[in-house]
């Protein structure tokens, strides 16, 4: 009973040496042709690519779909050229952000603009002097307070969304979920109010309140989020041995969650550190460095962009790049930190599971 | 296990302990503590959303009651000094859905083909890599996002609004007058800022759609020889297509609230543009209350007030209806 060993037939697999040049030339061909229509005659290189280049790329990818798999192909050729040229345009989108960020806020970029304040600096002053030391300040100082505030309360949010059997869970869930769709305007409207009736004076403080609303509901979801991820066995073997609820919350289920709920304070984090109108409303710009968010104006990072590309020169402008280059240096950081704990959360999560199953 | 001790004969033998009492709620005080304070908590959300309501309605009643019902739908407003003021929103409003409405026509395409890019045709390493980015994307300041839009991409979208106008121009949509002085600041190009602010938030709903989609449904119907067109079309598209209305409907809450962005890039006229894309003279309600909030007055600011209260409630309910649907159609997350 023993047969000879079949050759490895995969039917599935049809690209032979034909195909693969085909492939390589349907992905270069109508590039090049887009590419040499738009220096030989000068049209518009988008009107090109929409016109010349996506017609020509789709059907060259019909053709090597229709050859390798019939009519079937071309169904797979049309979808895959279009969900890649999407694709494409996102990236180079985003790319095209980062880039300009980068190249021209670093002209304005020295350690001076990173520290000096904005005192005596007008719009037509070189870049060599002033900078955007008291900007960095003030936004800190805000953000911070609005941390303080927002963190301790999204966390219990959090906890109470998965940890109580409250029947409410599923409204407090869609409120805060509602919440999280405030346009930030109105969020900045609402702390003016509040000044207003009180007649109290526009402080740093009253920024820290507007971004609180926006913070509160990123801070609950992510965090959420991370407590739903420790294994329910864990909380309830917890309890099964006579611990009480909020033992096993401190005890068990805070030290799992632990990075996760750092990456809850993070996301928030980056989620307001760039909000510009809630701090128009309710901060006054100052030119100089302010150490106190309870009394008189302060300066922010997004009201100083905001200030300097308002005016209509050319060095004013540079500013407020060097300025967005800060600030997206502060949200990559964060939002950077915020996935490399994820991921040694999710590598540190590993082994346990290995050990459970045995 | 090995390490257990076998039970010593005293053990047994004790008597068994007084039955104890079963019951639901937290047994002790320290919990009682605990639940009670995160629930505090939770329905903090509830006092936020009542209090913003009620300052806003509080400080915009003066408007309100001046304006009456005309305040949303009329179209003058009139602050200067001597005059009698006359605020009324609705070119505003109109001008927030238009450019929300392109947002979401550009973004939607976007944001299914890197869903679908993700999860059915990136490795698992590149896609996570792709979902990275996109959360960054979200991520970043609509300030920047204005900067970079006023600078680079303003004279880009200007570009494909002059061709636009050249071979589409018989097109209602496309029509411009004097194309001297259309296209910049136009409704297209706030429409593109927006579409790049939502397309993040469109994509992570439909992502996490897709993933959970049943996965042999989708080899199923490659089986019996659908290309992966088909598939889309007739499998992946129907059976996902409620979250991804849904999520479309959460960037039509966020299209209405942009703010800053918008701000920058469009320039902000009080008449109604009722469909010239390209004309270079649009609306929004938040980059309004922004445009005239440095110079307004005690009168005017309750105006404001009173269009914050209007986007609110409109942003609310658009949010509600979304949430409701991307949450029915995402069963899993239920616990």
């Amino acid at each position: 009973m023993s047969f000879a060993p079949r050759p490895a037939v995969q039917p599935w697999k049809r690209a032979n040496t034909n195909r693969r040049i085909l492939i390589v030339l349907a992905s270069i061909l109508p590039l090049l042709i887009t590419a040499g229509l738009v220096i030989a005659t000068g049209i518009d290189s988008s009107l090109a690519t929409i016109v010349v280049f996506l017609p020509l790329q789709v059907i060259a990818a019909g053709f090597v779909g229709f050859n390798a798999y019939g009519r079937r192909g071309f169904g797979d050729a049309l979808l895959v050229v279009v969900t890649i040229f999407f694709s494409a345009f996102v990236l180079i989108m985003l790319l095209s952000v980062f880039l300009s960020v980068i190249t021209e806020g670093s002209k304005a970029l020295s350690l001076q603009f990173l520290t000096q304040n904005n005192v005596y600096i007008s719009n037509t002053t070189s870049l060599e002097y002033g900078g955007v030391g008291n900007a960095i300040v003030g936004t800190l100082l805000i953000v911070g307070i609005t941390t303080i505030l927002a963190v301790p309360l999204g966390i219990a949010m959090a906890v109470y969304l998965t940890q109580s059997q409250s029947k409410l869970r599923g409204v407090v869930r869609t409120v805060t979920q509602a919440l999280s769709g405030l346009p930030s305007v109105v969020s900045g409207l609402f702390v003016l109010s509040i000044i207003v009736t009180f007649g109290f004076e526009k402080s740093g403080i009253f920024g820290s309140i507007a971004l609180f609303p926006l913070m509160l509901p990123t801070v609950a979801r992510v965090a959420e989020e991370a407590l739903k991820l420790v294994p329910s066995d864990l909380r309830l073997a917890a309890l099964a041995l006579g611990a009480p609820n909020y033992k096993a919350f401190f005890q068990v289920i805070l030290p799992a969650a632990k990075s996760g709920l750092v990456t809850a304070l993070l996301l928030g984090l980056a989620r307001v550190i760039g909000e510009t109108a809630p701090l128009l409303l309710t901060v006054n710009v100052n030119n100089g460095t302010s150490w106190d968010p309870f009394n008189g104006p302060m300066e922010t990072l997004p009201a100083y962009v905001y200030g300097y590309l308002s005016s209509s020169f050319n060095s004013a402008h540079q500013r407020a790049w060097g300025a967005g280059l800060v600030l997206l240096i502060l949200v990559a950081f964060l939002f950077g930190l915020a996935r490399f704990l994820g991921r040694a959360k999710s590598m540190k999560s590993k082994p346990t599971k290995q050990k459970a199953s045995k | 296990m090995g390490k257990l001790k076998p039970m010593s004969e005293s053990s047994v033998s004790t008597p068994a302990p007084a039955r104890r009492k079963l019951s639901a709620g937290p047994l002790s005080t320290g919990d009682k503590w605990f639940f009670r304070s995160t629930s505090i908590a939770a329905y903090f959300s509830f006092v936020l959303v009542a209090l913003v309501l009620i300052f806003l309605f509080l400080k915009a009643w003066p408007a309100l009651q001046e304006q009456g019902v005309a305040f949303v739908y009329g179209n003058t407003w009139v602050a200067e000094d001597g005059q009698p003021l006359v605020m009324q929103i609705g070119p505003m409003i109109y001008g927030s859905m238009l450019i929300a409405l392109i947002g979401v026509l550009i973004a939607t395409p976007m944001a299914i083909s890197l869903a679908y890019m993700i999860v059915f045709m990136l490795g698992s390493r590149l896609a996570k890599i792709a979902t990275t980015l996109i959360d960054l994307l979200a991520a970043l300041p609509s300030v920047i996002i204005g900067l970079w839009g006023f600078y680079v991409f303003t004279p880009v979208a200007i570009s494909w609004e002059t061709t636009l106008h050249n071979y589409l121009g018989w097109f209602p949509l496309f029509q411009v007058e004097n194309p001297e002085n259309a296209f910049r600041g136009s409704p297209f190009i706030a429409g593109w800022i927006v579409a790049v602010m939502i397309v993040p938030i469109v994509t992570s709903v439909t992502r996490e759609i897709f993933s959970q989609l049943d996965k042999d449904l989708i080899n199923g119907a490659l089986a019996l020889g659908g290309s992966r067109l088909t598939v889309f079309n007739k499998v992946i598209l129907p059976t996902s297509s409620g979250g991804v209305v849904g999520g479309i409907l959460l960037g039509l809450g966020r299209a209405l609230g942009e703010t800053v962005a918008i701000f920058y890039v469009l320039q902000i006229s009080f008449n109604i543009n009722w469909g010239n894309l390209l004309e270079s003279h649009g609306g929004g309600v938040a980059s309004w209350i922004l445009a005239r909030f440095g110079e307004a007055g005690d009168g005017e600011i309750s105006g404001l007030m009173a269009a914050g209260l209007v986007l609110f409630v409109i942003t609310l309910i658009v949010n509600f209806v979304a949430n409701t649907i991307v949450n029915r159609s995402q069963p899993w997350r239920k616990n």
